[in-house]
């Protein structure tokens, strides 16, 4: 009934959307009115994602947490164990080394980077998004899972890579019918897959105190299934630093 | 406003009220994630006609192929990635922005060395960031190839491109074009006339205003080749384009063929160019040393007169002007200044484009008929980019091997077979080689483990007996009183499925053997127009003659039995008509009048007899040796007297075709191979839909049904082999099931593989790998609408509804296709310092009938699919379920060794609480710890990591170990599992009781000093609740 309920708002906020949108910033605008309003997003401190991967027989539990001021921290539970998969304080980005199952920090550049987004990208890289640097660029329609999206490019600051800076760039589609993102691709920067596309998908948007969330995302071909996601979750500082 | 929120808000509250509209049986949606995989290979790569350099950025370069669209490296060519995969895959040149070379990249379409084989371009392209989006700029939609795009390096909204145009027609879209608003508007600066194109347009490094640009006249028919005339001209313009001379002080008299130019990048007065003129001796490799004034004749060498339609381009080092690279059979480089020349480094024949590195001309790139080379000493030793699937394939054939296999023939690449699926993906290592020279039809013997493969013209027809390793050639030769055979260069070859050792092969005649080849028997007259003005190639080529079989004409082209009856025999030949005898070959019927719509004398490139009736045929028609673009595709019931076209708007004006397949179950599922990639109808072609998930829009010349798993197998011009696995929904697709929210589609029962093997994979991280065909079971449904929002899962149920496995469905609109490798959940572990590997085993279900059950919202939708045991297996029934009760008894055992060392960790817990804050109960509690704590170090590991400072395993590894062990084998479970299971069991048995006596002893204690102190208990979770949390 739930479940009901919520395809039953979802069909309510089409309706007060515009139909048609002409530029990249009345989807943005879209997007927010639809899933919540940017006033809600705005007054949103930070978010903790429960959930799980799925690997075939293996349900992974893994726990995201992001802050309005960058911190990010990214839990799995492997036979009981809670591992800090990959974690950032707003200064140091680590993770943990699965041989020795000891924290290790994360190259400069790869460090730099993240120090560069992370505040920005929270709760949405499109988040007044001009104000950060960032730019918007309406390309088009694109039918992308046999649906119609427009296709949005959102370009960042610049990323260094293995030395040599990179443009930093990601494609979203958002769904026409309801502006809300259902994929992403972005180029691979770095690794056997480099210069291929990644494509990531997003859907189940469900509600959460007023704001919409995918419950279903594809990352890199696998899917976080997402179970509960809890807004201004309870934080200690400690538990992003890298332990000294 | 107000009235759309009312009726959103009754459709909201009405949901059974659907729009009227019609739903189309058409569109890309149809295929939802239906997705092609590429097996390639790149062992033998395919030509490429364009190396391009970033002029700043040595890690950069860029690529355009023949027929595999443009390819881009970022890590200085070790590997690439295609960049082009929305558009025509035929591409003449790359060229990067000077100024910008990051974000601006223009492409001209449309291969440049005009080969009989080659495909057709699509206009000229151009992205604005780096490659990821491209847009075509207008004005070139009727260029067909594009040879040079220039870019005035101060002002980069300066722009000249070069077209060669129309190889088998007259065009009056050749010439030079120049642009100074950055494309938006063109004017065409140099014209000759409507046989004349631009073969190169380059520009002095110096002084952006003088050009040059090579004219060719040039010619190709289905049967002849002409270069040359009174048109070729080499030109020079000082005032960017606005008045253009001829430079041809010094030339001979005479007309002229394809000239290649280049210009010093060191110094602007050196000229190198190349010369096909009426004088032999006057051919090959001139110099000017005063920007075009005067030209002295150097070299006619071999490696720089050879074949200049197909090699024409010129390289001078960018530092060194006396170096000077060739394009050729080997390629040519001097090093002064075109005086003499010695063969570049052993390599795939035919090298069409040479390149420098920026920084050190040490490094070489070139692009050859058999992929990328890179050298890195000057030229000398060149080793191949192994990562590049660009093969070039003329047709394809499958078996029944298991996994099938597939075979065919490549441009220059000789004849190969390889399996769809291999250990670890289909590597270059799997392919093996069954034929030399250029590889058209391989085809597997029906039955035994032979396979026939031939060379260009049929040259020689081989007959390769694969288990004994023995080759031995089969063409059917004339006999005394034959006429002289005329071979196509790609003949036709066919086998019977009525009898196997039939085997057939066209000249102009049907050839017939009985005896897979020893005896032929001539079966009908010569089938032909038997038109004489199209036989004598002898003096094809114009200037040059290049008598290479590759234009021989009025020949047999496609010869197709009809599955049904062995008597129907269906020709179609090159010059146009269309043969059929129901008689096995005593009477011939020329249908040829009968066709609708098909100009006179079209090529008929395949005849596909149907299965679904003796009279039934489709015929594909293709013109384009005539200049003919369209699309062609005829079906008869009637043996020919009838046709009527099957082709419909929805296909790409220019997309001409070569192949035709059709579905063995349903008659109006058809597949079509065009030079634009696939097209699909489910109507029986009202309605085509173009196949883009991950199927580029490459020339398809082939394409089979494998009966055994439903795959539609590609032979493509450019891209390798592509599959689409199991295309079986698309066969049950109709009209009332696109109507439906969700629908499954049947499935056959799945066989769960129990094939195991090895795939070390070291020194291939540069290469292709091909992907493999899911093993997994595959649950196809279609879902009318994209879910976005609310909750959408899936699960697998026993009949009984107990989840078995949860997947992740996929929302897309369209067909949508989960895989489930057939296991239910891992066991849930004891936790321990380290990881228990053992623990990561997921148990396989039995075989049987499960429930599939798709919840979407509140609505639910169920299925049931069919599991069973490989028929290969080695196991019988009886161990199977031995085996099977183990792995349920191990795993059982895991978890309650997993609940014991939670309930053990509580108890630990509590204890420590107590020691921290009750002094008084600290000596009992301390007791009890420890005795916890030394059982809990032999229940699991508590010290060391998870590599070399590992600890020794411990009763919960040990276990865990043998657990994954009989999970993960498919066969019997063997004595020394058994004993070792007993052991464990005793272990654990043991433990169980040492747990207890503490629990009995000091934990009694423990507990009463609780209750004494009015201490809270410890909470201990069920053993159902701990086995059900995450």
């Amino acid at each position: 009934m739930k479940t009901a309920k919520t395809l039953f708002i979802a069909l309510l906020l089409i309706a007060v959307a515009p139909l048609t949108a002409q530029t990249a910033d009345e989807i943005i605008d879209n997007y927010f009115e639809n899933t919540g309003g940017k006033d809600a997003w705005g007054n949103l401190e930070g978010i903790k994602i429960s959930g799980s991967v799925n690997a075939q027989g293996m349900e992974i539990p893994v726990d995201v947490i992001q802050t309005k001021d960058g911190k990010q921290l990214v839990t799995i539970n492997f036979q009981g164990q809670e591992i800090k998969q990959m974690a950032f304080d707003g200064e140091t980005l680590w993770t943990t080394n699965m041989m020795t199952m000891q924290p290790e920090k994360s190259d400069a550049e790869m460090n730099e980077n993240m120090k560069q987004q992370a505040k920005k990208d929270f709760p949405s890289p499109f988040f007044n998004y001009a104000e950060k640097g960032y730019s918007l660029e309406l390309m088009g329609k694109e039918t992308i899972e046999g649906t119609e999206t427009h296709k949005v490019k959102l370009t960042k600051e610049p990323m260094m890579v293995d030395g040599k800076e990179v443009p930093n760039v990601t494609y979203y589609f958002f769904e026409t019918e309801n502006f809300v993102p259902i994929a992403t691709q972005s180029e691979v920067q770095q690794g056997p897959m480099k210069g291929q596309t990644m494509t990531n998908s997003m859907s189940d948007y469900q509600e959460v105190d007023g704001l919409y969330f995918p419950f279903d995302m594809g990352i890199s071909g696998q899917n976080l299934k997402v179970k509960e996601i809890t807004l201004n979750p309870e934080i200690s500082e400690g538990m992003f630093a890298f332990p000294e | 406003m107000k009235k759309l929120l009312y009726t959103l808000l009754i459709l909201a509250l009405l949901p059974i009220s659907t729009s009227a509209q019609e739903t189309a049986l058409k569109g890309k949606e149809l295929f939802g994630d239906m997705e092609a995989r590429h097996i390639g290979p790149a062992l033998m790569s395919g030509r490429i006609n364009d190396i391009e350099m970033h002029p700043t950025n040595t890690r950069i370069i860029y690529i355009g192929t023949a027929g595999g669209g443009v390819w881009k490296s970022n890590d200085g060519g070790a590997t690439f990635t295609p960049i082009f995969d929305k558009h025509v895959q035929s591409i003449g040149v790359v060229t990067l922005d000077p100024k910008n070379p990051d974000q601006n990249i223009w492409v001209g379409t449309g291969e440049t060395w005009t080969r009989n084989s080659v495909s057709v371009g699509d206009g000229l392209f151009k992205s604005t960031d780096g490659g990821t989006n491209w847009k075509e700029v207008p004005g070139f939609e009727n260029s067909e190839r594009i040879a040079s795009i220039v870019i005035n390096p101060n002002n980069t909204n300066e722009i000249y491109v070069g077209v060669l145009g129309a190889l088998w027609s007259d065009s009056e879209d050749r010439g030079v074009y120049k642009t100074t608003d950055g494309g938006k508007t063109w004017n065409k600066i140099l014209y000759v006339g409507p046989s004349t194109g631009a073969a190169d347009v380059i520009m002095d490094p110096e002084n952006p205003n003088v050009l040059y640009a090579s004219m060719w006249q040039f010619r190709r028919t289905g049967w002849s080749f002409s270069s040359g005339g009174e048109n070729s001209a080499l030109y020079k313009s000082t005032d960017s384009g606005k008045t253009w001379n001829k430079i041809h002080n010094g030339f001979p008299k005479g007309d002229l063929g394809r000239i290649a130019i280049a210009v010093a990048p060191s110094d602007n007065n050196i000229l190198y160019s190349v010369l096909e003129t009426e004088e032999k001796d006057k051919n090959g490799l001139w110099k000017s040393t005063d920007a075009g004034k005067s030209w002295e004749h150097l070299n006619n060498d071999f490696g720089l007169t050879v074949r200049p339609f197909y090699f024409s381009r010129i390289t001078v080092d960018p530092k060194n002007p006396d170096i000077v690279v060739k394009g050729g059979l080997t390629g040519s480089i001097s090093r002064d200044g075109g005086k003499t020349f010695k063969n570049l480094g052993n390599m795939h024949a035919d090298i069409h484009d040479i390149t420098f590195h920026i920084n050190d001309s040490d490094i070489m790139y070139s692009a050859t008929d058999g992929g990328l080379y890179r050298s890195w000493d000057g030229g000398s030793v060149f080793e191949i980019v192994e990562d590049l699937p660009l093969s070039q394939f003329y047709h394809i054939s499958t078996d029944k091997a298991e996994p099938y296999n597939v075979y065919g023939g490549l441009q220059d690449n000789g004849s190969w077979y390889g399996p769809s699926s291999s250990p670890g993906g289909v590597n270059a290592r799997d392919w093996n080689s069954v034929g030399y020279g250029d590889g058209f039809r391989v085809l597997k013997h029906p039955t035994k483990n032979i396979i026939y493969s031939e060379m260009q013209g049929a040259e020689n027809v081989w007959r390769y007996d694969v288990d004994r390793n023995r080759t031995r050639t089969i063409q059917p030769l004339p006999k005394k009183g034959d006429a002289e055979l005329r071979f196509n260069w790609n003949a036709p070859m066919a086998v019977s499925t009525h009898a196997p050792d039939r085997f057939y092969m066209g000249s102009q005649f049907v050839h017939k053997s009985e005896d897979m080849g020893e005896t032929w028997q001539i079966i009908s007259p010569d089938l032909t127009t038997n038109d004489p003005k199209k036989q004598d190639q002898s003096e094809s080529g114009g200037l040059s003659v290049d008598n290479s079989g590759a234009e021989n004409h009025t020949t047999i082209f496609t010869i197709a039995e009809s599955p049904l009856d062995e008597n129907i025999i269906w020709v179609g030949t090159d010059d146009g008509n269309v043969q059929v005898t129901t008689d096995g070959g005593k009477n011939w019927n020329n249908v040829t009048e009968n066709l609708t719509g098909i100009p006179a004398n079209t090529w008929v490139y395949h005849i596909e007899a149907s299965l679904h009736g003796k009279g039934t045929a489709y015929a594909v028609f293709e013109g384009h040796t005539t200049g003919d673009m369209k699309p062609y595709a005829l079906k008869t019931t009637d043996y020919g007297k009838t046709w009527k076209s099957i082709i419909s708007e929805d296909i790409q004006k220019n997309a001409f075709v070569r192949n035709i397949q059709e579905d063995y179950e349903n008659e109006d599922l058809l597949f079509l191979g065009t030079e634009m990639g696939l097209y699909v109808t489910i109507d029986g072609g009202k309605n085509w839909s173009h196949f883009t998930n991950n199927m580029p829009p490459v020339a398809v010349h082939f394409i089979d049904m494998q009966k055994q798993t439903n795959d539609i197998v590609m032979g493509t011009h450019g891209r390798g082999v592509i599959i689409i696995d199991d295309i079986s929904p698309l066969r049950q697709l109709n009209a009332s099931i696109l109507e439906k929210d969700v629908h499954f589609f049947d499935t056959e029962a799945f066989t769960m593989p129990e094939e195991s093997g090895f795939s070390g994979s070291f020194g291939t991280e540069t290469q292709f790998v091909g992907g493999n065909k899911p093993t997994s079971a595959r649950i196809a449904y279609y879902l009318k609408k994209r879910h976005t929002f609310g909750k959408m899962e899936m699960e697998i149920q026993d009949m009984e509804g107990n989840k078995i496995a949860s997947l992740s469905p996929g929302k897309s609109k369209g067909i949508n296709i989960v895989n489930w490798n057939y296991t239910s959940s891992i066991p849930k572990m004891a936790a321990g310092k380290t990881l228990s590997y053992g623990g990561f085993t997921a148990p396989r279900v039995p075989a049987g009938t499960y429930k599939v059950v798709l919840t979407k919202g509140k609505d639910k939708y169920e299925t049931t699919i069919d599991v069973k045991y490989d028929e290969k297996s080695l196991t019988t029934l009886k161990e199977r379920k031995e085996q099977e009760q183990l792995t349920k008894q191990l795993f059982n055992m895991v978890e309650e060794l997993a609940y014991m060392v939670y309930e053990l960790g509580e108890l630990q817990n509590k204890a420590n609480s107590v020691i921290e804050n009750h002094p008084k109960g600290e000596k009992q509690a301390q007791k009890l710890q420890d005795e916890l704590e030394d059982l809990r170090k032999d229940l699991v590991i508590t010290t060391g990591d998870n590599y070399v400072a590992a600890a020794e395993p411990e009763l919960r590894e040990r276990m865990a170990d043998l657990y994954s062990n009989i999970a993960g084998s498919f066969s019997r479970v063997t004595a020394s599992q058994k004993q070792n299971l007993e052991l464990i069991s005793e272990e654990f048995t043991e433990a169980k009781k040492r747990y207890s006596t503490i629990k009995n002893k000091e934990g009694e204690k423990f507990m009463k000093f609780l209750d004494k102190n009015e201490l809270e208990k410890p909470t201990i979770k069920t053993k159902e609740e701990f086995l059900s949390e995450d």
